[in-house]
């Protein structure tokens, strides 16, 4: 309970900080970088679940890179770095995901369009006979 | 281009000294190629216009910074551009190549539903065939069958027959036997107790009615020809006019007296001589051949 009750009073004084550095910074209107953070890490963890390890490793690496240096920054209260890096993480995340998606999907068109091909022959000779 | 390049020379002018033409920047190059390459592809504009739009607002915040020298601006809208602009692809070529699944499911269903309908239908026409084929097996084996039965039972029956009427198979036919004992000595008239022996063969000649009969007369070598000769016809003549009694059509029926030609035995001896004294009825084949005349022998 202790732990959890800190850990939120830590997280009040990082919004806290995050709120005052926001109001203090010249950009009023481009977002928190603790939303745009969490945006990037929603993007990673979809990415991470659509197999982008596997079939887009080097987007991948990418976004999780950007995601941890975003994130390091932020902590470091340097907003306008961790926007960024969380922006383009966010990007890198996607693309890894689509990228994942495509070839997943080409290989399934692939596959599909050979039976396809013997499915013709075949529908073709019992035809002819 | 070069119109482009004297209004920005002419705007930057009209703007002053703090205005010149923007710093080339590896990553708005880098932006603008994408942006282009993915405009320049068809599955982008039919299944990703939003990701392009996004990659081109990008792109042109990007380009606006450059114009103004906020260099420190470029980088990120124009990396934000690219990845953008290959995200559109991305998401053009997947869905390009799902729709091309998809269209495709709907032709192989049609080829499965054909061929599984194709095949029923051999199924059921072979089915059919092979139900025709057996009926016509079996019933040309029961034909065959019924025909052999039928055969055989005709064979038997007209062996029973024959053998009731002791005729004796020869080249002319089956021959039967009438003995002198059928008729008085010198006379033509059968005598009563010839009526059984008619009576079968009656009955066979009406029940084959295909079969033509021969009927020839013969006597010993006691007295003149012409008078045996007589005689012998006239008992083949009594026999004939028995049988047509009994129904036998007279076109069915031959005769002949032959006298004492044709002697089954001796004329020295009184045994001989009665053998001598007979009646040959020959029956025909089955299919209304005629009889041939008595020669040779």
């Amino acid at each position: 309970m202790r732990k959890i009750s800190s850990v939120s009073k830590l997280a009040k004084g990082t919004t806290l900080c995050a709120m005052i550095a926001l109001s203090a910074a010249a950009y009023a209107s481009s977002p928190i970088p603790a939303e745009r953070i969490a945006v990037a890490k929603s993007s990673v963890q979809r990415a991470e679940q659509s197999g982008a390890p596997e079939f887009a490793p080097v987007e991948m690496a990418a976004a999780r890179d950007k995601l941890a240096r975003a994130e390091k920054a932020a902590a470091e209260h340097n907003k306008q770095s961790a926007t960024r890096l969380a922006e383009q993480a966010d990007v890198d995340a996607q693309l890894a995901e689509a990228t994942a998606q495509r070839q997943k999907s080409h290989k399934a068109a692939t596959e599909f369009d050979a039976s396809m091909q013997a499915l013709r022959q075949e529908s073709q000779r019992s035809t002819t006979n | 281009m070069n119109a482009k390049l004297f209004t920005g020379m002419g705007l930057a002018l009209v703007l002053g000294a703090c205005v010149s033409m923007p710093q080339p920047n590896a990553a708005l190059e880098t932006a603008r190629l994408a942006v282009q390459t993915a405009e320049a592809d068809p599955n982008v504009n039919k299944f990703a216009p939003l990701d392009l739009d996004r990659a081109r607002k990008d792109l042109s915040i990007a380009e606006d910074a450059s114009l103004h020298h906020q260099d420190a601006e470029v980088d990120q809208p124009a990396y934000l551009a690219t990845q953008n602009a290959r995200l559109a692809q991305a998401h053009g070529a997947t869905k390009a190549d799902d729709a091309r699944v998809a269209a495709g499911q709907v032709e192989r269903d049609q080829i499965v539903l054909a061929s599984r309908t194709r095949e029923a239908e051999n199924a059921r026409a072979s089915a059919a065939n092979s139900r025709v084929a057996a009926d016509v097996a079996l019933n040309q084996r029961d034909q065959a069958v019924s025909q052999r039965d039928q055969a055989n039972d005709e064979t038997a029956r007209v062996q029973a027959e024959l053998d009731a009427l002791k005729a004796t198979p020869t080249p002319r036919g089956l021959v039967m036997t009438l003995g002198d004992v059928l008729f008085d000595t010198g006379r033509a008239e059968l005598k009563s107790g010839a009526g059984r022996k008619m009576d079968q063969l009656g009955q066979f000649l009406v029940e084959h009615s295909d079969r033509r009969v021969q009927i020839d007369g013969f006597t010993d070598s006691v007295g003149t020809d012409s008078y045996n000769e007589d005689l012998s016809q006239r008992r083949a003549d009594s026999v004939k006019t028995a049988l047509i009694n009994r129904g036998v059509q007279p076109s069915r029926i031959g005769t002949e007296g032959y006298g004492k030609a044709y002697p089954v035995a001796n004329n020295n001896d009184s045994g001989g001589r009665q053998l001598n004294r007979r009646v040959e009825v020959v029956i025909g084949g089955n299919n209304g051949t005629a009889i041939s005349p008595r020669s040779g022998l």
